[in-house]
């Protein structure tokens, strides 16, 4: 029999690819030839040795930018991933093996949230608290726990009604220590594929509504607001828009790679 | 091009070239018919000029109406619809002479009485028209005198009276088609104009047709005028390549370097740009305080501004007026570009360890721009700016609304200098979102608002524009440049100060 974890390379280039942007994000000031936040009056210059990116049209360095923007576009993702899963995984867990009145209600509350496109609910959040770091972590995490909610409570479902839970169950074990014990191991594959394929999605929510005008506020370097700031001038520095497009498809594509190896 | 005989060509262009000055490669000979397709980011909400508001709208009300007066390309009055003028009673009562044998697009006459209803209709309350309040401080009643004369009774003598009639206020309407269309002539209006508007349809285009009975002989050259709805520079400068529109305009210095070299494409730059500057509440803390705002505005430098942001080819603003108009005075002087003063007056101001404020950035690239260059700026000096973004369609009612303070601003040139100063900085200014009040400028723009003499008028808006530059209830950034692009095809192009473009004397040649 083979085993399809180990067969599986999709996941080694995309844990390849996030390594290699973590570290650009770390390393950002000593890998930026130049000051991502100083401007210039050459502006709009196409890439060349100086600026191997080209200048935007504030005379900033494009490759700098681009470098720290894998910070934010890192620190949104991972985080607003992590919140999703704190507020989802236990919600997911509790209606999955406490079933009754509770699940029901928390059904209808997944659903609710549900029947709403993400980007649409974190367009109204954003413009209604104000876009920074902060708040957008907050936003895409409150956007995404739903459909982790529903994955966990239905692996949970499947768990409970198992030989082992209903041993466990029978022999007096309590509830919390059938959680913890019994289910979480069982959920955690799961979790940890969606958690990656959240981080992609996060990354791309938050590049939309930086196109959107709706992301963090500029001077910022940040992978959403650069496209967008670049979409005016596309017949004139390229680069500006599609050197930050690139990294965003590249950081979504490593993530969704990963994740969806779990699967 | 197709081929035209190089002689006559050559010996027409020499007899129209004086009339060209400043039109590079411009299609140099009047011919007549073809259509023009105009390229516009289109926001018009009426055609009917007694209710007109949005900028955009003029572009197509110039067309369809003619106004009493019209400006030069340097502001100054010239006849229209009245052939001429003249000031009685110590300035308080004006005569216009009517233009003979005019007759609206439906057939009626245009007369005095004609004259009479038009503004008597934008001063009536019931009717609410927006121009009311530009003109109930001046006018007092309209009396024809006789079918080509007719009475402009002021309450003061006014020379801001004529910058009006050149605009809004002035577009003659047919009172029979007005009264008989009702709202329908929102998107069916009657004028005396060069063209007659066929077919608006929201969001797509506005087509109009040559006036056959157009009271100025020979004009207009164009068969059709089609003025597309456009989404954006970027889009409209590719529509112009490919030839699909011949106009595109509000172009920055940026957008046409893509079409700067190319052959077969004029470019067009505005004579007198759009006035930047940077406003907060002066009336309550923190911006009550004049050190705070002097170590802002030493701390501003506007030449990079103008570097950066208008490839250089704006100018720097020292006060509200710009270079070219006659109430420009060299002696108004802003604060020159010195951070370490703006330090240390940032430190006299009560904020030695700096101080943090909220920038209102509208999301529109060039004030986007502007503030990214202030943050950085006035960073360096220990004034931390947050950028707020705005959505650019709730910006101005906010700024109207007093819910955000510190904001950059534009607004272009009125033909008499009371129309920006007077909204902009007297205290009973209706556009004075500052809270600004000086008394002294009060009772100067209060005064020069009544005088006739350009000299004293000079000397009067001098003072007023020197105590505001130093007051700084705003800080004074820079002129932007912008450009009209046209194909070489289209002939006749001149802008007047007011940004706006006339299209009425435009030709085309086959090309």
């Amino acid at each position: 029999m083979m085993r399809p974890r180990v067969m599986r390379p999709g996941r080694w280039i995309g844990i390849a690819v996030i390594a290699g942007i973590a570290a650009i994000a770390v390393a950002a000031p000593v890998l930026a030839p130049r000051d991502p936040y100083r401007s210039g009056i050459d502006m709009l210059v196409l890439p060349s040795a100086t600026h191997f990116l080209g200048t935007d049209d504030l005379g900033r360095d494009v490759l700098s930018r681009v470098i720290y923007g894998a910070r934010a576009s890192l620190a949104i993702g991972l985080g607003a991933a992590l919140v999703a899963m704190l507020i989802g995984v236990p919600i997911g867990l509790l209606a999955g093996t406490l079933r009754g009145r509770i699940d029901v209600a928390l059904v209808a509350l997944i659903d609710l949230f549900i029947a709403l496109p993400g980007l649409v609910l974190a367009l109204i959040f954003t413009a209604m608290v104000g876009a920074n770091l902060r708040n957008l972590i907050l936003v895409l995490g409150v956007v995404m726990w739903p459909p982790i909610a529903r994955l966990v409570r239905g692996q949970a479902l499947a768990l409970r009604e198992t030989v082992f839970v209903e041993a466990a169950r029978a022999t007096g074990g309590t509830q919390l220590w059938i959680i913890r014990r019994h289910v979480w191991p069982g959920v955690l594959p799961v979790v940890a594929a969606q958690f990656s394929i959240s981080v992609s999605f996060a990354i791309f929510t938050s590049a939309s509504l930086s196109f959107l005008g709706l992301g963090i506020p500029p001077p910022a370097a940040d992978w959403g607001g650069m496209v967008r700031a670049g979409y005016d001038y596309l017949a004139i520095n390229p680069a500006m828009s599609l050197a930050p497009g690139a990294a965003v498809s590249l950081t979504v594509m490593g993530f969704y790679v990963i994740g969806a190896s779990f699967k | 091009m197709q081929s035209v005989p190089m002689g006559r060509r050559q010996a027409l262009a020499g007899l129209t070239g004086a009339l060209l000055a400043g039109g590079t490669a411009q299609a140099a000979t009047p011919t007549r018919g073809g259509t023009l397709n105009v390229g516009l980011d289109n926001d018009a909400k009426t055609y009917d000029p007694i209710f007109s508001v949005q900028f955009t709208e003029r572009h197509v009300l110039y067309l369809v109406f003619d106004t009493l007066v019209r400006y030069g390309p340097d502001f100054s009055i010239r006849p229209e619809l009245a052939t001429s003028w003249e000031t009685l009673s110590d300035g308080k009562c004006i005569v216009f002479t009517l233009q003979e044998d005019v007759t609206f697009q439906d057939g009626t006459k245009f007369d005095a009485a004609a004259v009479k209803w038009n503004i008597d209709q934008r001063m009536d309350k019931t009717v609410n028209s927006p121009q009311r309040q530009l003109l109930e401080p001046i006018v007092a009643s309209v009396d024809v005198i006789d079918p080509l004369h007719v009475a402009f009774n002021l309450i003061a003598p006014s020379p801001v009276l004529f910058s009006l009639l050149g605009e809004r206020p002035g577009f003659m309407v047919s009172p029979a088609a007005w009264k008989q269309r009702g709202p329908e002539f929102a998107s069916q209006p009657v004028g005396t104009g060069a063209f007659v508007l066929k077919q608006w349809t929201r969001g797509s285009q506005v087509v109009l047709e040559r006036n056959p009975t157009y009271w100025q002989a020979g004009l207009p050259y164009l068969d059709r005028i089609v003025v597309h709805d456009l989404a954006g520079s970027v889009i409209g400068v590719q529509r112009l390549l490919t030839g699909e529109v011949d106009y595109v305009g509000e172009l920055t210095p940026t957008d046409i370097r893509p079409i700067e070299s190319r052959a077969g494409i004029t470019l067009k730059p505005i004579k007198v740009g759009r006035w930047y500057f940077s406003q907060w509440h002066v009336d309550s803390a923190p911006f009550d305080n004049a050190k705070l705002r002097q170590a802002f505005a030493h701390a501003i430098d506007r030449d990079r501004l103008n570097e950066i942001t208008m490839r250089g080819q704006g100018s720097v603003s020292d006060g509200p007026t710009p270079k070219g108009l006659w109430w420009y005075d060299p002696t108004v002087k802003s604060a020159p570009y010195d951070p370490a003063h703006a330090k240390a007056l940032l430190a006299e101001a009560g904020y030695p360890n700096g101080f943090e404020y909220e920038l209102s950035t509208p999301q529109v690239t060039v004030f986007q721009q502007i503030n990214q260059l202030l943050q950085e700026q006035l960073g360096a000096v220990g004034i931390k700016l947050r950028l707020q973004p705005v959505a650019s369609s709730e910006w101005y009612a906010r700024v109207v609304a007093g819910t955000t303070n510190l904001t950059p601003t534009r607004w272009t040139q009125r033909a008499d200098p009371d129309g920006l100063l007077y909204i902009l900085f007297h205290s009973k200014g209706f556009a004075n979102t500052m809270k600004y009040k000086n008394d002294r400028v009060d009772s100067l723009l209060d005064q020069a608002r009544t005088i006739y003499d350009v000299p004293t008028r000079q000397r009067l808006y001098g003072e007023a524009q020197r105590l505001i530059v130093s007051d700084l209830p705003m800080v004074p950034l820079i002129f932007g440049a912008e450009y009209a692009a046209l194909r070489a095809t289209v002939g006749g192009f001149e802008w007047i100060p007011d940004e706006i473009p006339r299209f009425r004397e435009l030709w085309k040649t086959v090309g």
